[in-house]
């Protein structure tokens, strides 16, 4: 039952939440306004090179969203789309990967030996430095983009796996052996549960590294993609493309982390 | 006369595995039958602890043993459901999910295991919560789901360890006609430790004290019958006689003296998983 005290809250938060939501619309609504007022001016020198979205979106629809030259243009839909697959193959399989190598660290004392040191020395290593082995490995394609992503994001998944692996109250695991339940049962049903939350959280802050480096994945050499748009635009010279491009990688980049925000408050919203 | 379901004999746990360490608790002789609800009382760091986890099989013992329907018991069972002062519930699973948890895991079918969900919930009165997160209820109706849950595996006894320390006196005067009226339904065996006198007399069929002289490993001093009628309302001459009886005698054991550290987490028997990544 609500109380008049919850509903009171519950209009606070709301309205707090509201406020937050129209004060962040408002300042990228007046950045885009000056924005519009310079860039429309006779003679200025920043419609050049940072033409107003009124310029720059109005060319590209002209192209009816297609992104370069000829008939096998991609559209701007499947450069979008072709991204996020990208990304979003390279974390699932580090983040599948990462809860086995953790978990393998933490019941192997060996294991652990072995492994711990070369995860920690490859951890810091930025994703975009995997770029030339990558090329190497698998020529200009999508294997070579996800491989980026996995990269940048799998050891630091990992070492945060084994990290919230050790915090797991050892009093669930108790309970659980002593309503009968077995060592496997015990992983996926009360450690894999307890540590989620906490590894997805990881893989959220470190979605925009992922995010950044599969564009410069998609910058030299993929034919579509959003890294793609922006090279297009810087070969053709093409300064509305480059200013699309941007608004795109900054639009999707945002949408995706609210997304993530979103999974993790509707679906893994739990602390240990 | 009914074979116990558990059987202490000489139980005698020490600290550590070193020859001459000192005891915890030592030669304790206790006979618990099926359907039996014993409370154990003693003053703080009697091994009153260290005595409920060994009948758990949480324990390896020096001498002596416990013996389960018979048979030795060696490690924890999951005939033998431990309840602890925290209620240890899954977050990540709502109350219907806590309590089914158990029966899931081994397997039971989804009929059966949702007929036992039922009944459980309706005996700890939480049919309007099943569908709440752990975050969403309150002290005393966590605990209550931690005493559903270690029943839907059907247990053959629950050992409970202090469980209402954590609530507030209202709250765990509550808890004691709850679990003395599940005890009268269900008839399951119980073993309950608790440092509260009242509690002990109010709960228990049979209170059986802990103490000893100081120095000396703690073993059991007496046994009580609690079983009347009259020793079940707070409120009684009975009642009240047998509590300050009680508390005097636990008075003159001070603490200080014949207190005996618990076991070290290394000698206790911990679940297999994760104990080399400690």
């Amino acid at each position: 039952m609500k109380t008049g005290a919850n509903i009171g809250r519950t209009r606070s938060r709301s309205s707090t939440s509201f406020a937050s939501f129209a004060v962040g619309v408002a300042s990228v609504g007046a950045l885009v306004l000056l924005w519009e007022v310079v860039g429309r001016r006779e003679g200025s020198a920043l419609s050049a090179v940072m033409p107003p979205p009124s310029v720059f979106l109005a060319d590209v629809a002209e192209t009816q969203f297609h992104i370069g030259l000829g008939s096998n243009a991609p559209t701007v839909y499947q450069c979008v789309v072709s991204t996020l697959l990208r990304v979003f193959a390279g974390m699932a399989l580090s983040l599948v990967a990462a809860l086995i190598t953790g978990a393998l660290l933490s019941l192997s004392r060996t294991a652990r030996w072995i492994l711990t040191p070369l995860v920690n020395l490859l951890a810091p290593i930025a994703p975009i430095a995997w770029i030339p082995i990558a090329l190497v490995l698998f020529g200009i394609n999508n294997k070579a983009a996800v491989f980026v992503v996995f990269m940048g994001v799998y050891f630091v998944l990992t070492l945060a796996t084994l990290a919230e692996i050790r915090r797991v109250p050892p009093q669930y695991l108790k309970v659980a052996e002593n309503l009968g339940t077995s060592a496997w049962q015990r992983w996926l049903f009360v450690v894999m549960p307890a540590v989620l939350p906490g590894v997805f959280t990881l893989m959220r802050v470190n979605f925009m590294a992922a995010w950044m480096s599969v564009l410069v994945a998609e910058m030299v050499g993929l034919r579509d993609g959003v890294g793609a748009v922006l090279m297009m635009g810087r070969n053709l010279f093409n300064s509305n493309l480059i200013m699309f491009g941007m608004l795109l990688i900054g639009g999707c980049g945002f949408i995706i982390d609210k997304v993530l925000a979103l999974v993790q408050h509707r679906l893994l919203w739990w602390r240990t | 006369m009914e074979s116990p379901l558990l059987q202490a004999t000489d139980l005698t746990v020490a600290y550590d595995d070193a020859p001459g360490a000192p005891a915890a608790i030592e030669g304790i002789d206790l006979k618990i039958t099926a359907g039996d609800s014993v409370c154990i009382i003693g003053p703080s760091g009697c091994g009153k602890t260290t005595l409920l986890k060994a009948f758990g099989g949480f324990l390896p013992v020096a001498r002596g043993g416990v013996l389960y329907r018979g048979r030795e018991l060696l490690q924890p069972s999951r005939d033998l459901v431990m309840i602890f002062q925290e209620h240890n519930l899954y977050p990540w699973l709502t109350v219907e999910g806590n309590i089914g948890f158990g029966p899931r895991r081994l397997g039971i079918r989804k009929a059966e295991r949702q007929r036992r969900v039922d009944e459980l919930l309706r005996i700890v009165g939480l049919e309007s919560a099943r569908r709440r997160y752990p975050h969403q209820l309150s002290g005393g109706m966590r605990q209550r789901v931690a005493i559903a849950r270690a029943l839907a595996t059907q247990p053959a006894a629950l050992l409970l360890d202090e469980p209402f320390t954590a609530l507030d006196v209202t709250l765990r005067r509550r808890m004691q006609l709850f679990l003395r009226d599940l005890w009268s339904r269900t008839r399951t065996t119980m073993l309950m430790v608790t440092h509260d006198i009242e509690e002990a007399i109010l709960v228990g069929q049979r209170v059986v004290r802990m103490g000893g002289v100081p120095g000396a490993p703690a073993g059991i001093v007496e046994t009580i019958d609690t079983s009347s009628p009259a020793l079940k309302d707070r409120f009684s001459d009975e009642f009240r006689r047998l509590q300050a009886q009680l508390e005097k005698q636990m008075e003159r054991e001070t603490p200080e003296e014949n207190a005996a550290p618990e076991p070290t987490a290394a000698a206790t028997v911990e679940p297999a998983l994760l104990s080399s990544a400690t």
